[in-house]
């Protein structure tokens, strides 16, 4: 026998009752209002959830409702009703799932953030189309200019001496990327190259200025066609994309405070991958320099100085420390 | 039955009953992280199921005069308007990137759009609500979502703004006044000028608290710069603790000013038929679990938000409660929903979560 309340669906006028389950598949309500004597089939019980009231929802609508849990389970279990909800409802009870299950969210997001996303992105980024990937690398040049890039104030002259090094390295490379390279003012950002999606390379003027001789400057760039070779930018791009989803996905419904503070680990993880980028690229310059027989020593110098140039952190958070990269000279 | 009679006896008769609230913050994080982990595991598929089960506690959780609230959304059909909300931003996402312009293009459909998807909403998540079995109904049209959310939202924007209270009023009113428990209407009884006074002094401390930033930023620099030269520790220390008050604790008593101001003002208007709603959020509570709920967010990585949002939920039903007159046991069901048209059959797909 299970206590509860009858509500007939035309008001809200409550009326005391009793259910009873029967072994033979019946139900039998019994209250002042209303008795009923109807197939278990046929009536609707919902899910239990902690100990949130039970409803029994005939199909007139009319429904009976209950606090007791445990009596209508058992009731249930009697003839042989449970299923999936059954379990549910003790999993969401213990600790040890509770908490094995977040640990399970940690490991599993850990996990897809440090091996899934990167190996999606890099099929994403090499099944990419190449008009997408142009399309990508032009815009970017785009907003660079726009936001912090200036117009290259470096002589013609001393330009097309450092592009035509540059399409030797190209022809030399000729990997099918349709390599570029761009010069522009740094301003704010100072000595610096980039490479973005599509064969773009960007060089700032002080970077040119800051190197001795022109071999270092092929060291540069040599790292950056290291960067355009192994797609890093696009696969950053849509690394950052699939952490981001993820993020929703995990913490949909979660408050902003919680994201941001959830954001630290991913941040962190990203500035890793971008840390084995960087060596990758580190590794492809030295090999370059080697098959051109230029010395080694070009890339630490001009790693040094640009260590010395740059002591700001940002730097040092997406590039491994400068001493691991390059024998600086005293 | 009995309480019906008494309340044909003495129809005058009003007698307050409140709100409660059973929910822990144990018992939600448990069946949220359950959840979450199913639907890691189900790539996703199984969210649905984890909204519905989460919504169903939430309301099953909340009662009054002895009867709980029940949630009757049923997964499939959340699943159904996600796929329908995904697959409307694949398109959007991959047309404007293909072709940018296209933008101006699904800028007007969007204004369009939107009041037509939060009226569908709407009408979903209240048909979904029932107590004592008793469905929840909504009557706004299209017409109406458009003007409450676009007209009067034009009419904010070309008076600077200075509109504004009377824009987030009417959208309140249309939410509200459209609202029905079986076939009892709310309405919505507050006047449009407690917005007006809440707007405005709410924007008066959001500048005073700009200035204030502004000022502490600038005595920190000169602290710092001092710093360099040996500064006393004690001056660093109590520097962090301006900071901390002015950067931290000012916005969250603004949001927590406009959080209690709003909430208070449209509880407190709101009559369920011939039944008045009271709510009485007080600010220093409120400032109290803002600051308690962001720290412990913080501190645990997020894993404290279960708990936080039970912890805003009691507090405001605490602060609620019915002035009932006569009974409450007289509400009645409104026709069958089934019968429909196949307009509303659509806005069973839709269920975007929005606020008042």
């Amino acid at each position: 026998m299970i206590e509860g309340r009858f509500f007939d669906a035309r008001t809200s006028a409550p009326h005391p009752a009793q259910v009873d389950i029967g072994a033979d598949g019946v139900l039998r309500l019994v209250s002042a209002a209303d008795m009923r004597q109807v197939a278990l089939a046929s009536v609707r019980i919902s899910d239990r959830i902690a100990d949130i009231p039970r409803r029994f929802e005939f199909e007139d609508g009319a429904t009976f409702e209950t606090a007791h849990n445990d009596a209508v389970d058992a009731a249930l279990d009697a003839v042989g009703r449970g299923g999936f909800a059954r379990r549910l409802v003790r999993w969401e009870r213990l600790w040890t799932v509770a908490l094995a299950s977040l640990a399970a969210v940690v490991v599993i997001s850990f996990l897809f953030v440090k091996f899934g996303v990167p190996a999606l992105a890099n099929v994403g980024a090499h099944v990419m189309p190449p008009s997408v990937d142009a399309k990508i690398g032009s815009e970017g040049l785009e907003l660079l200019d726009r936001t912090m890039l200036r117009p290259s104030k470096l002589p013609e002259a001393r330009q097309a001496e450092i592009r035509s090094r540059f399409e030797h390295m190209a022809e030399s490379v000729n990997d099918g990327h349709e390599y570029r390279l761009e010069f522009r003012r740094g301003g704010k950002i100072g000595a610096n190259a980039f490479a973005l999606p599509s064969g773009i390379i960007v060089m700032t003027d002080e970077l040119v200025k800051l190197a001795h001789h022109d071999e270092e400057i092929d060291a540069v760039l040599a790292h950056e066609v290291g960067h355009v070779r192994g797609r890093h930018a696009l696969r950053i791009l849509l690394q950052n994309a699939g952490v981001a989803a993820l993020a929703v996905a995990v913490l949909g419904d979660v408050g902003s405070a919680s994201s941001l503070a959830a954001a630290v680990p991913v941040i962190l993880v990203q500035a890793k991958h971008s840390r084995d980028f960087e060596r990758e690229a580190d590794a492809y310059a030295r090999e370059w320099l080697r098959a051109e027989g230029l010395p080694e020593t070009a890339f630490d110098d001009m790693l040094c100085r640009l260590a010395k140039e740059d002591d700001d952190l940002t730097y040092l958070s997406t590039h491994p420390p400068v001493g691991e990269r390059a024998n600086c000279r005293k | 039955m009995n309480e019906a009679s008494t309340a044909a006896a003495a129809p005058a008769a009003t007698r307050t009953m409140p709100f409660e609230f059973r929910g822990t913050g144990a018992q939600y994080f448990r069946i949220w992280i359950v959840n979450l982990l199913l639907t890691i595991l189900t790539l996703g598929i199984y969210s649905a199921w984890a909204k519905a089960r989460r919504l169903r506690y939430l309301y099953g959780s909340t009662s009054i005069a002895g009867s709980a609230f029940e949630y009757h959304g049923q997964p499939l059909q959340i699943l159904k308007g996600r796929l329908i909300a995904v697959g409307f931003f694949v398109i959007y996402a991959w047309t404007t990137q293909v072709w940018p312009l296209t933008i101006l293009l699904f800028l007007p459909v969007l204004v369009f759009l939107v009041p037509l998807v939060i009226l569908l909403s709407r009408r979903f998540q209240m048909r979904m609500t029932s107590w004592r079995s008793i469905r929840f109904g909504f009557h706004g049209n299209y017409t109406g979502a458009l003007a409450a959310y676009v007209g009067w939202g034009i009419v904010a924007g070309i008076t600077l703004y200075i509109m504004m209270p009377y824009w987030i009023y009417k959208r309140v009113r249309f939410l509200i006044d459209n609202t029905s428990v079986g076939t009892e209407r709310l309405t919505f009884g507050t006047e449009p000028g407690r917005f007006f006074a809440i707007y405005f002094i709410a924007l008066g401390l959001a500048i005073a608290a700009i200035f204030a930033i502004a000022a502490t930023s600038g005595g920190g620099a000169v602290i710092l710069g001092s710093g360099v030269g040996g500064a006393s520790p004690a001056a660093a220390i109590g520097f962090v603790a301006i900071l901390f008050v002015v950067l931290i604790l000012l916005p969250l008593a603004i949001g927590a000013y406009w959080e209690r101001s709003f909430t208070n003002a449209v509880f407190n208007g709101l009559m369920i038929g011939p039944h008045r709603v009271n709510c009485r959020i007080q600010m220093g509570r409120l400032l109290w679990l803002y600051v308690t709920n962001v720290l412990g967010i913080l501190v645990t990585l997020g894993l404290f938000y279960p708990w936080a949002l039970i912890r805003r939920l009691r507090y405001q039903l605490e602060c609620m409660e019915v002035e009932v007159a006569g009974s409450l046991d007289e509400f009645a069901a409104a026709a069958a929903p089934e019968a429909t048209a196949t307009g509303e059959a659509i806005g069973e797909v839709f269920d975007l979560d929005f606020g008042l």
